[in-house]
């Protein structure tokens, strides 16, 4: 080995003599390109996973304690009441509409539905 | 971690049962009104603040206007399918189509001077403020209509 490293003319003459006869196994090119591709995919859940890991790990460290748990749930009840307010303003407003022209329709003739 | 699970479920039923509650009483007296007789008349009496007397009274003008407006509905009728036979029969303008269109345009007239005379009354059955504001309404869907429609038109 000391005498390869000091004169590598031996190793040369060995290498530039040395031809691969065997073929390269049947689609080999698409073979590595999977591979890269399945390192690449493979790397991201990784990143989510942990993600996803330190969330539950804060999820289960904060929501036992009573005031995340009542703030938690007094924001969801808000949250409920404001949209059920909003869709039931919404739905009234459109009755209104509707009750007011079945009114004006009852008392002008030009605006009852065709019968033509 | 059960007692994080459950904490995030009772959040979520409870923003549920909020939501439905909210729901409930908010569209509850126009549900009332949906379920009433005459829904339009309860929804006037909604409206323009109007007291079981003055809906009586409403009621019974508006009674008697619709055999009226039925009458009006049939000769309207008439009128449009007399003109729109004279319309499919030729391509130019005719004698008789413009004595049926003179003959429309008496029907809307007569049609508009009943419909105000009927909206008057109601409007004197109601309390000052609400039967002018009633009026107003009225006629912005009656009669300014049509103007209205022309000028989003483009004319």
């Amino acid at each position: 080995m000391r005498n390869e490293s000091e004169n590598p003319e031996p190793l040369r003459r060995v290498l530039s003599e040395w031809r691969v006869t065997e073929p390269l196994p049947p689609r080999f090119q698409e073979g590595v390109w999977r591979k890269i591709q399945q390192g690449e995919a493979g790397a991201k859940p990784v990143a989510t996973a942990t993600a996803w890991m330190l969330f539950k790990a804060w999820l289960a460290a904060a929501l036992p304690r009573p005031a995340v748990a009542i703030a938690y749930l007094s924001v969801l009840l808000v949250v409920g009441m404001a949209a059920g307010y909003r869709q039931a303003r919404q739905t009234t407003a459109h009755w209104d509409n509707e009750l007011g022209s079945r009114y004006v329709q009852s008392v002008d003739p030009y605006q009852k539905p065709s019968r033509l | 971690m059960k007692s994080v699970l459950m904490v995030l479920i009772v959040g979520v039923l409870l923003c549920a049962v909020a939501f439905c509650g909210f729901y409930y009483w908010g569209t509850a007296s126009h549900r009332g009104l949906l379920n009433q007789q005459a829904p339009e008349l309860a929804w006037l009496k909604k409206e323009f603040n109007l007291s079981d007397t003055e809906l009586m009274r409403i009621t019974k003008l508006h009674d008697a206007y619709q055999p009226h407006c039925a009458e009006m509905c049939r000769r309207i009728d008439e009128s449009g399918a007399r003109l729109k036979t004279l319309l499919t029969a030729t391509n130019a303008m005719t004698s008789e189509i413009e004595a049926a269109l003179t003959e429309s345009a008496k029907l809307r007239a007569e049609c508009q001077r009943d419909m105000l005379k009927h909206f008057f009354e109601v409007s004197q059955t109601m309390p000052p403020a609400q039967g002018k504001r009633y009026l107003e309404w009225i006629s912005e869907r009656t009669f300014i209509r049509a103007h209205t429609g022309m000028s989003a038109m483009g004319h």
